[in-house]
């Protein structure tokens, strides 16, 4: 797939990062495997294009990070919120960013019809009724 | 030339158009963000952060501690708030007069702008049959704990739950125009009958020339100004605050930016083995009310989050993230929400982007600790297996910046709503809250907007206005 917003590098980082957020694991599909970021530019296009800008750069930045990186990267991310040093801000801005951008792809509604697996949402037993008149 | 532009459409900005336009003024109301319909609204979590929320989703202080969030569109963040509304109580009115010299605070001289706002929406006190399994097990256990609890009372009018209807889906906005967002609640219908509204357009600064005020905006990347007699600023703690900063104002008023707070809130999750559903139905029925509680600052509401925002709360990825969300059908929730000092201050940078400080103080720190201890307890004597605080801080209840009061060293807008030392700048809005009243904010920022509107309009209350059913605020 392609996106109007991101570079590939960026949403090759997106897949990468988010296989490491949600691994396969039991009845869950791998984040790359649900295909949420088809619709990336869909919820992209509506952030100021600075923001766009800056997170492609990014994004980039990350796609060639070796793996033992991200992964380290994550830890940081994780831990986050005890962290008093300089770069504890830094930590915790990525971790929101990157988490949001990762869970919005994936506990969706929107899932591309290549997908043949149970979709997250409804693995969690989501299911919102809403009545119409 | 216009007699009043109203910048913002949330509760303070919906209620005043509203007031002006039924009046007769010749008024133009500006909003930045779009005109949505309960056809149009948003349908997933994810487009409902994307399209709504300024920020894409979640804005934060400088320390990347606390979130903020606050909408735009017409009708403001009460298009998705819970819409709960409740008048402030003696302790918070007191409060507000200790910090601000203005006497006119008091439960008694804001009943009948209260009254009036309650008369014009729609309003429903939850009842028994109202709860779902969440509400049902906090209930019991705070009974068995001795904390006092009680129903809430929410602006809507036909949220069709007897027919299965989650109200969930209307943190995006209300598909059945149920809930009394100040869209559906005041503006709607002054839309259809020609008000005077031009959306998707960001005010960044005001002049002032005698007797007339200049806004400059940009309107879908077009710089646009427009004129009037007066203006009214109702782009909430955050917007209205920015404008003016942008505007050059603090060098008259050096209180311009401070005294922010926004009600810290807290969740905890409780794991059980049986279905709970807890965001199924009406999902926010019931909270604390105990004196006790607050006294010490704090109140606990019981109420749960969609999955994103869900799976938002818990820091943590892989395996740990899996297991929580596999459980997401099998969860209680309750939050702490923090009475917390106005510690915050809110800035403009260099790169004419918001920069918001909110230290959390001891003091805060100590009323969450409590709080949270006590939903561990609550959650446990549910009958809760495993109990998971989250460590995130969410701001939705954003207060202060422009604050009100007697003295223009310490305030922003002097007793009348007017910018101090401008006769024609106006702010009724939650920008206005000298401290954090510990209260749902909405149905105060409606009452402050309608005592305005009032002072515009000249309508004088004979004290005979009928009294609608009123709550205790705590
Ligand atoms: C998820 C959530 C749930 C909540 N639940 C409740 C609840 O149950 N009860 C309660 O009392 N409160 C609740 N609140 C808080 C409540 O919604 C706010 O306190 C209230 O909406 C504030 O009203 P306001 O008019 O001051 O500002 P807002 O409602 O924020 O409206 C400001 C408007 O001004 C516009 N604006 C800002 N800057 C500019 C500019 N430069 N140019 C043009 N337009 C501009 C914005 O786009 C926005 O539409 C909740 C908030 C959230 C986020």
């Amino acid at each position: 797939m392609t996106s109007k917003y991101l570079s590939n590098s960026a949403l090759k980082a997106i897949n990468r990062i988010g296989d490491l957020m949600i691994p396969r694991n039991g009845e869950f599909p791998a984040f790359s495997e649900v295909g949420g970021i088809t619709y990336i530019d869909e919820l992209v296009s509506y952030a100021p294009g600075a923001d766009i800008k800056d997170l492609n750069m990014l994004l980039t930045i990350l796609a060639f990070m070796p793996t033992f990186v991200l992964r380290w990267l994550l830890g940081k991310m994780e831990t986050a919120m005890e962290n008093k040093g300089p770069l504890g801000p830094i930590f915790r801005q990525l971790d929101i960013g990157l988490r949001g951008l990762i869970f919005s792809c994936y506990y969706t509604e929107k899932v591309p019809t290549t997908f043949k697996g149970k979709k997250p949402l409804d693995i969690i037993g989501f299911q919102l009724t809403r009545v119409e008149d | 030339m216009l007699d009043y532009i109203i910048i913002g459409t949330g509760p303070s900005g919906g209620n005043i158009a509203h007031n002006l336009f039924k009046a007769g003024a010749n008024i133009l109301l500006l909003e930045a963000g779009k005109l949505f319909n309960k056809k149009t609204f948003p349908r997933t979590e994810a487009d409902t952060s994307a399209m709504l929320y300024w920020g894409g989703g979640i804005e934060f202080d400088t320390d990347a501690k606390m979130g903020f969030l606050r909408t735009r569109l017409v009708g403001g963040t009460s298009i998705v708030n819970q819409c709960l509304l409740d008048r402030f109580d003696d302790i918070a009115f007191n409060d507000w007069k200790a910090e601000s010299g203005v006497q006119w605070f008091s439960p008694e001289n804001l009943a009948p702008y209260y009254t009036k706002v309650e008369n014009k929406l729609d309003l429903h006190t939850f009842t028994p049959s109202d709860m779902n399994k969440n509400a049902q097990l906090f209930t019991k256990s705070c009974d068995k704990i001795g904390v006092k609890w009680g129903y809430l009372r929410k602006g809507q009018n036909d949220c069709a739950n007897d027919r299965g209807n989650d109200c969930m889906a209307c943190l995006g906005g209300c598909h059945r125009d149920s809930k009394q967002s100040s869209y559906a609640g005041y503006l709607r219908d002054d839309i259809t009958e020609g008000l005077n509204l031009q959306t998707e357009t960001e005010v960044h600064q005001i002049t002032t020339n005698g007797d007339t005020v200049t806004v400059h905006a940009f309107q879908q990347g077009r710089q646009v100004t427009f004129q009037a007699k007066n203006i009214v600023l109702a782009g909430g703690a955050f917007g209205t605050t920015k404008m003016l900063l942008q505007s050059g104002f603090k060098k008259q008023l050096p209180a311009l930016g401070k005294n922010f707070s926004t009600h810290p809130q807290f969740m905890s999750f409780g794991l059980f083995d049986e279905e709970i559903n807890a965001y199924k139905g009406y999902f926010q029925t019931v909270a604390s009310k105990d004196p006790n509680l607050r006294k010490k600052g704090y109140k606990l509401e019981n109420v749960f989050a969609p999955p994103i925002s869900a799976a938002m709360l818990f820091s943590r990825t892989g395996s740990y993230h899996q297991d929580i969300m596999r459980n997401y059908t099998r969860m209680t929730c309750i939050e702490v929400a923090v009475r917390d000092e106005n510690a915050g201050e809110i800035k403009v940078n260099n790169k004419g982007r918001l920069s918001v400080d909110k230290p959390f103080t001891e003091q805060d720190r100590r009323r969450r600790d409590e709080g949270r201890e006590l939903i561990a307890n609550i959650l446990t004597n549910e009958g809760a297996k495993k109990v998971y605080a989250s460590p995130f801080a969410v701001g939705l209840h954003l207060m202060g910046g422009s604050v009100i009061g007697a003295n223009p060293a310490k305030a922003v807008v002097d007793p009348e709503f007017r910018l101090h030392g401008h006769k024609n700048i106006f702010v009724a809005d939650s920008s206005i809250f000298p401290n954090a009243p510990g209260i749902n904010p909405s149905l105060t920022v409606m009452a402050l907007a309608q005592k305005l509107s009032d002072q515009f309009t000249g309508t004088t209350y004979d004290k005979q206005i009928p009294k609608q059913l009123s709550t205790e605020s705590y």
